[in-house]
């Protein structure tokens, strides 16, 4: 009964126009859309966008530092970065700083936020790489794929050889000795620390070292006082964010552990606070952040 | 001249244990003012709400101008059949034009709007109520007696050749009552409205109302000229209350006795008719 | 406002809301957290040349940006209305009947999940929390028609039972998700506009738009019902048949509301009381002005959201809330009075 009403005729004829129309312009706009890119990428130096401090790290350990046009605000290593352009946060790149950059080649991390981000630029016609880095070897894949991406194959696997001949050679000196239980304390109040599903937990083992914490289910879980004594840890390491003056900090982080008197590194005095800022996440500095937890776990081996 | 409304053997009970009305049958000509009272829990309010529509009888028929009221579409009965509820105001603040405008919402044309000749009808309908003074006043801001007023407004905007009235003067003062009813026989006298209203006042229905339908516990109940249905043995009976009945001219009116009425022997503790 | 409401006097109002809407659009357009210059954009229509980033931000990021503001904005808004009449409850919104939580359950199975596939360039989570939404809207006027037809209460509670219910999923999904599928999920809920695929933005305003016109058509049985099913009946309203396309095409648009953009809260509530205190309540003005005047408030929201803390950005639905309120309460206390149910 509805359909002998001729406004019913017209209704479906506007909607069928509507749609028709809508896929139409969806052409054309996507027809643009390519021709932007292409004109953006034809003759034209390599402009490069980095969203992530580490990425940054790689992009100038390959020798692209004049390529980088704009990076996050928390890239400052090496110091050459800080001065380049910024286009917002770690976890929050604002899209149209990066466009406004004119990138032809952007590249993130794959977390959440900038996985979207770059799924966004690619739908508008950027070129964007996104890299997972949770892993050492996922690192030295990263390393790889830019390597290809930006040309320099040749670098990217030497600063690849180089770190993984520096790790090496650290494993050796470590040798095979009993492996060191360490409490990798990311925050005080509340306690949380690193767990084994992390890329510190790696690095720790790298370095000779196993988690005093058993598996979560959370990657950096809060914990009670109960799991740091039930830990038995014998090295306690404090990244900071802050790295001046550690000296001080590390005085009072004794302060606060000295309630855990029952805890082996506690009572053994092996409580370290480190520049956070080489092992807050897997870049060309690895090696330097394995070494510096190395030397936390066995001072002794460095003792020249 | 055929009747208006046509209650055949009509039965209804809320649940399929219960029943409110046993075998009802009464007709309504046109252009009469039809009293239903009784005392509470009889089904009075609920004979109504079957006169149009809500409800739906278990058996028997109801005929609204010869046609068994669910054959009508709702829109169709509206045309038929304006109901005055009991009070209700809405949450949202309508002005009072705005709420008898309301009543041409089955006359709307497609877009929804009123033509001129609505307009025409809600104004007349205004004048009539004289409630045309506060039109643009939101509804919650009038009293009781003029919002009453309102609605029986907007059922007159409706045009409609049967008006159904559920407790009209309840909550009302003395003035008000009477200005309601003076109300509703004008517009029954002079358009020839069939209306039927439920009521509690007697006094008033007797002295208004051409018929009267005086519905009693199990469905005891009787139809017939006002002056006859109204007697000392039927309200009586029916309430379950002494009753005085008195006159004044060829008015009848009817006066409760309870335990503590003041008949020093004058009046006496029999009732006169 | 004075005087009655006629055809001409609607279709004049619309209009110039309309333009307003557009300019508002046009402006908020220009405004965020780079420069943006006119000139560079309009330069560079129809090049064939290398495109400015001016271009590019303006067509690409913030055009679609604030469509989609338009869109969800109209669509809560003028879902609002209606959920605000058929319930005949002032403090009625849109995601009262279990929309809101619904959707976020949706959105979380999606999360966890961990589908990849998209759908019209959709990611799964918004055709989840699409699908949410309606599922939800179906189970609770399911639950509310147990306790008799169309009963206005009983919807109310079904919906109070279905979203607390539903919370507790929600919360308990959230404990057993890994932290980024939690961040993700919270993400959404809060409510976000980031710029959509052409099609989907065009076939969304269809529906939208759609929608509101269906809602206008009975618009003046909404007037009727607010005087209760008793009153509308005798008036010719058809109640059951105004119910079910009420609610359906009300539930419909929010639905596609909350799959583009999340959960935006405040909209719904806020605007059909602010408009209904300026042009009156008359639903057939309502409507339509609500859905101009949710449109323009939401785009003028997500503008501040984007520039207040640039080049971070504000969840919209933080704004809306702050900017919604002391907004509301400065309309209330001048136009209160002629509200009746706040004598």
């Amino acid at each position: 009964m509805i359909l002998k009403k001729p406004w019913t005729l017209l209704i479906i004829a506007v909607a069928f126009l509507f749609c028709v129309f809508g896929l139409y312009w969806r052409a054309v706009s996507q027809r643009t859309l390519q021709l932007a890119r292409t004109l953006r990428t034809k003759n034209s130096p390599e402009r490069i966008v980095s969203l992530a401090p580490n990425l940054t790290e790689i992009l100038f350990a390959l020798g692209l530092e004049d390529k980088i046009v704009a990076v996050t605000l928390h890239c400052n290593y090496p110091p050459a970065a800080a001065g380049k352009p910024k286009i917002g946060t770690f976890w929050q790149p604002n899209i149209e700083a990066v466009i406004a950059a004119k990138p032809t080649l952007v590249i993130t991390l794959s977390f959440e936020q900038q996985k979207n981000l770059a799924e966004r630029l690619r739908r508008i016609g950027y070129n964007c790489l996104t890299i997972n880095i949770e892993k050492v070897s996922e690192l030295f894949e990263a390393i790889d794929r830019i390597g290809t991406a930006t040309g320099k194959q040749r670098e990217a696997n030497q600063l690849v050889s180089a770190i993984q001949k520096k790790l090496n050679r650290l494993a050796s000196l470590v040798g095979t000795r009993d492996k060191v239980r360490v409490l990798w304390v990311v925050q005080r109040e509340p306690l949380r620390v690193a767990g084994r599903d992390t890329f510190v937990n790696e690095m720790i083992e790298l370095a000779g070292g196993e988690n005093a914490i058993g598996p979560t289910v959370y990657k950096y879980p809060p914990i009670g006082a109960e799991q740091v004594i039930a830990s038995g840890a014998e090295v306690i390491i404090e990244p900071s964010m802050t790295p001046e003056d550690l000296v001080a900090q590390r005085d009072k982080a004794f302060q606060y552990w000295n309630r855990f008197e029952n805890v082996p590194a506690v009572f053994n005095k092996r409580i370290y606070v480190i520049n956070g800022d080489i092992v807050s996440g897997l870049g060309p500095r690895l090696y330097e952040g394995v070494e510096t937890i190395t030397r936390c776990l066995r001072p002794e081996l460095f003792a020249d | 001249m055929s009747a208006i409304i046509e209650v055949e053997n009509l039965s209804f009970g809320y649940t399929p244990q219960s029943t409110v009305l046993r075998d009802i049958s009464f007709v309504v000509m046109p252009g009469t003012f039809l009293a239903i009272a009784g005392p509470n829990g009889a089904g009075k309010s609920t004979l109504l709400n079957l006169l149009c529509g809500l409800l739906s009888p278990r058996s028997g028929t109801i005929r609204i101008d010869a046609a068994p009221v669910e054959s009508y579409s709702t829109e169709a009965l509206a045309k038929k059949v304006a109901v005055v509820w009991q009070e209700f105001i809405p949450v949202f603040g309508f002005s009072v034009i705005d709420t008898v405008m309301m009543a041409r919402t089955p006359y709307y044309g497609p877009m929804g709007f009123e033509s001129e000749a609505d307009r025409e009808i809600v104004a007349e309908a205004l004048e009539a109520t004289d409630t045309a003074g506060f039109a643009l006043r939101p509804l919650g801001s009038l009293s009781a007696g003029e919002r009453q007023r309102v609605f029986i407004a907007r059922a007159l905007a409706q045009n409609t050749p049967i008006l159904l009235l559920d407790e009209p003067t309840n909550f009302l003062d003395l003035k008000h009552q009477v200005g309601i009813y003076d109300l509703l026989k004008t517009a029954q006298l002079q358009t020839g409205k069939t209306i039927v209203a439920v009521t509690h006042d007697i006094n008033l229905a007797a002295q208004y109302c051409d018929e009267a339908l005086l519905l009693g516990a199990d469905s005891d109940y009787q139809c017939g000229p006002a002056g006859d249905v109204f007697s000392t043995e039927q309200i009586t009976r029916v309430f379950g209350v002494k009753v005085f009945t008195g006159k004044v001219g060829k008015e009848k009116f009817f006066i409760p006795l309870g335990k503590f009425a003041k008949d020093n022997g004058q009046i006496g503790a029999s009732p006169n008719s | 406002m004075n005087g009655q409401l006629t055809a001409k006097k609607l279709a004049v109002r619309t209009a110039s809301g309309l333009v307003v809407l557009i300019v508002v659009m046009a402006v908020c357009s220009l405004v965020g957290a780079e420069k943006v210059s006119l000139k560079a954009v309009v330069d560079s229509i129809g090049l064939r040349e290398a495109v400015s980033p001016d271009y590019e931000i303006f067509v690409r990021v913030r055009m679609p940006r604030i469509f989609l503001a338009a869109i969800v904005g109209a669509a809560l808004a003028s879902s609002g209305v209606v959920c605000q009449a058929l319930l005949r409850n002032p403090l009625a919104d849109p995601y009262i009947l279990g929309i809101s939580s619904g959707a976020g359950l949706g959105a979380i199975i999606a999360v966890l999940s961990g589908l990849n596939w998209t759908f019209v360039g959709r990611s799964p989570i918004a055709v989840f929390a699409f699908a949410g939404a309606l599922g939800t809207i179906w189970l609770v006027w399911f639950l509310g028609r147990l306790t008799g037809k169309f009963h206005v209460t009983g919807l109310l509670l079904a919906g109070v039972v279905v979203n607390t219910f539903f919370s507790a999923l929600i919360m308990f999904l959230t404990l057993v998700a890994k932290s980024q599928q939690v961040y993700a999920t919270i993400f959404w809920l809060m409510g976000n506009m980031i710029e959509e695929d052409f099609l989907v933005l065009w076939l969304g305003a269809g529906c939208v738009v759609a929608g509101i016109l269906a809602l206008f058509y009975i618009a003046p049985q909404l007037n009727a019902l607010s005087f209760g099913e008793n009153d509308a009946r005798s008036m010719g309203v058809n109640t059951a048949r105004t119910h079910i396309i009420a609610f359906g095409v009300a539930a419909f648009i929010t639905a596609i509301a909350v799959s583009l953009s999340g959960l935006v809260g405040f909209v719904g509530l806020v605007v059909p009381h602010a408009v209904r205190l300026i042009f009156g309540p008359d639903h057939r003005q309502l409507l339509p002005m609500s859905g101009i005047i949710g449109a323009i408030f939401l785009v003028v929201a997500d503008t501040f959201g984007r520039i207040v803390v640039a080049p971070a950005q504000l969840p919209v639905g933080v704004v809306t809330a702050i900017v919604g309120g002391p907004f509301f309460l400065v309309l209330l206390i001048k136009y209160g009075r002629k509200v009746s149910w706040l004598k």
